[in-house]
């Protein structure tokens, strides 16, 4: 992991990073990075995904129901505006971003 | 737009919503047209934590129908994925679709090329996603924002990928009409591009020829030429479109590299009005989608016996349906497309055939059915802006009403009348026709008495007529129909007044 790295991440995840958090999340995401690694290191050659699997007939029939209120969908958006979810900017940000 | 310099190399992306009941992953109803915003949204398709998407056994096998029609190979097991991305119209941060193992991989289907041969149109996959929810963009003052309705996230929609063996804009045109039609057919989906319910994105890039070729569905450069890059051009909102919008975008790409400049990879946006795709943004860099296996839904096995019950759907294809119509009745190809092109016209034709089988061997009966569908029917049809079926227009009684006309016992112009006005009116067609086979036997018991009469008060026509101007006859005909209201054979009035002005 190097910070070019990171910063395509962030970018990716919409945060912007400042040079100094960019130097400090570089090593912390290494370390966390080896831990993963370990998993790696055991050889799964020949071994199936452990997924459970299910039969054609057990999905879910085509049957519509009754959703949530338009009221009840827009109790956690921060902005609303004619039963819409008003965002601002590139993800759900404030009039400020736009 | 061909081009003795460049290939055209085009790939198709088309997505459908398929007309389920609920959504793909979760129970709410699909039916989001005209309806109120963020009605139709539950945990699931809003992304809340904890949500569990359930797959929708309906929307998988109308994929898999759409695979077996196409040719395709259907996967043993269905596995989906996380497509990453951060958009408000994607609430959970990631779309739930299909990455290395789509259902239904490597098909193919038939068009009729310019020049009136067959080419087969690869497919390279075929695999099961949801929509997303809409936005739209609005702007106050110097403030911009967005308002978003979840009512379309979480439809199921299927993604078609063609291989990038389509050539011209003219096949691209024909592979998306007929994916259109084969959806339609098998009720898939309504595919309304004007509702977004199918939507084309054409990948597009042109060549120097002899210096590329198509390996393993990839296309790659020959000897060290450098391939030029592609565009996507998105926003396209109509069949005949995707032609337009590949044909300038072709025309752009030549002239750019004819004037010395070098392509980018861009997607472009069609713009209707003005007939021409604008820029909209670079793809530099290749999208990262950090794709993973979907953890919330199990690896869902299909049968054999899956595949067999899913196949009893598959009807009998646009294109089989016209090359019978042509075998076996004798019909035109012209017509045979027209009557195939829609499934609820070919649907009416059978009918009105089978019924006028009973009096007529079955090509007259086919060819009378094909004449009067493509001639009052349609007419009626598109005047009055109603669908074609037998609620509209009813059958049966159509069906008397053209062995009346075969009989000569009315004027094909009358029963055409007869017809849109039991339409216009609502009134029984067998009413109408009755009253009309009454009066015309008055008329014609009358009809002596009729041409007495217009002889009598069109004397200046009657002389003209003597003195040698032949053509006056055509009107005084007109004045035998307009007295019968139309009822009278123009044929037969036209010999009676000969007889009487000579006699």
């Amino acid at each position: 992991m190097d910070k070019k790295t990171l910063e395509h991440i962030a970018k990716l995840s919409r945060i912007s990073l400042t040079q100094q958090e960019l130097e400090k999340f570089t090593p912390q995401m290494e370390t966390i990075l080896d831990s993963a690694k370990l998993l790696q290191s055991v050889n799964t050659q020949g071994i199936n995904p452990m997924k459970r699997h299910i039969p054609f007939s057990d999905l879910r029939e085509d049957i519509p129901k009754v959703s949530l209120t338009q009221e009840d969908v827009l109790k956690n958006a921060k902005y609303k505006e004619k039963g819409f979810v008003k965002v601002f900017g590139k993800i759900f940000g404030s009039p400020e971003e736009s | 737009m061909e081009n003795s310099k460049y290939d055209v190399i085009i790939g198709l992306e088309i997505h459908i919503q398929s007309n389920t009941q609920s959504k793909m992953f979760c129970a709410c109803p699909t039916h989001y047209f005209e309806k109120e915003p963020n009605t139709q949204v539950c945990p699931v398709c809003l992304g809340l934590p904890g949500a569990l998407p359930i797959p929708n056994k309906r929307a998988i096998e109308l994929c898999i129908l759409l695979g077996i029609a196409t040719n395709c190979d259907i996967d043993k097991e269905i596995h989906f994925d996380r497509k990453h991305y951060f958009y408000p119209d994607l609430p959970k941060g990631y779309q739930i679709s299909q990455y290395k193992r789509p259902i239904c991989s490597d098909g193919h289907i038939d068009i009729k090329d310019i020049d009136g041969n067959k080419y087969e149109i690869g497919i390279e996959r075929i695999h099961q996603e949801e929509d997303v929810a809409k936005s739209t963009h609005h702007s106050e003052g110097n403030t911009e924002y967005a308002l978003i309705d979840y009512n379309k996230s979480g439809v199921p929609l299927i993604e078609i990928v063609s291989k990038p063996n389509i050539r011209s804009a003219y096949q691209a045109k024909e592979y998306a009409n007929k994916i259109r039609q084969i959806v339609r057919y098998l009720n898939i989906s309504d595919a309304d591009m004007e509702k977004g319910q199918m939507r084309c994105e054409p990948n597009i890039s042109i060549q120097e020829k002899g210096k590329w070729e198509l390996k393993d569905g990839k296309i790659l450069p020959i000897g060290d030429y450098k391939l030029n890059p592609k565009s996507e051009v998105k926003n396209i909102g109509s069949i005949s479109a995707v032609e337009k919008a590949i044909e300038y975008e072709v025309e752009r790409m030549i002239s750019e590299l004819e004037s010395g400049k070098t392509l980018i990879q861009q997607t472009r946006g069609w713009d209707a009005n003005k007939g021409k795709t604008i820029f909209q943004r670079s793809k530099e860099t290749a999208d990262d989608y950090r794709y993973m296996p979907e953890p919330d839904i199990f690896v869902i096995e299909i049968g054999s016996e899956d595949i067999e019950r899913i196949s009893k759907e598959l009807v009998e294809l646009p294109e089989e349906k016209k090359n019978r119509y042509i075998r076996d009745y004798s019909l035109s190809e012209y017509d045979s497309s027209v009557l195939t092109a829609d499934r609820d016209i070919s649907k009416y034709f059978e009918k009105l055939l089978l019924t006028l089988s009973s009096s007529f061997d079955s090509q007259k009966a086919a060819k009378m059915a094909s004449n009067w569908i493509t001639g009052a029917v349609f007419s009626i049809s598109n005047d009055l802006k109603i669908d074609i079926n037998d609620i509209n227009i009813p059958i049966e009684p159509l069906s008397s009403l053209i062995q009346h006309f075969d009989k000569e016992g009315i004027t094909r112009n009358k029963a055409e009348s007869l017809l849109r006005e039991s339409i216009e009116s609502k009134t029984d067609l067998n009413q109408l026709l009755e009253r009309a086979l009454k009066e015309k036997e008055t008329n014609s018991q009358n009809i002596d008495t009729i041409i007495e009469e217009v002889i009598k008060e069109n004397e200046k026509a009657v002389s003209d007529f003597k003195s040698g101007k032949q053509a006056t006859i055509g009107y005084l005909v007109g004045q035998v129909m307009q007295k019968t209201k139309g009822s009278a054979d123009p044929n037969k009035a036209r010999l009676l007044l000969i007889e009487k002005l000579n006699g």
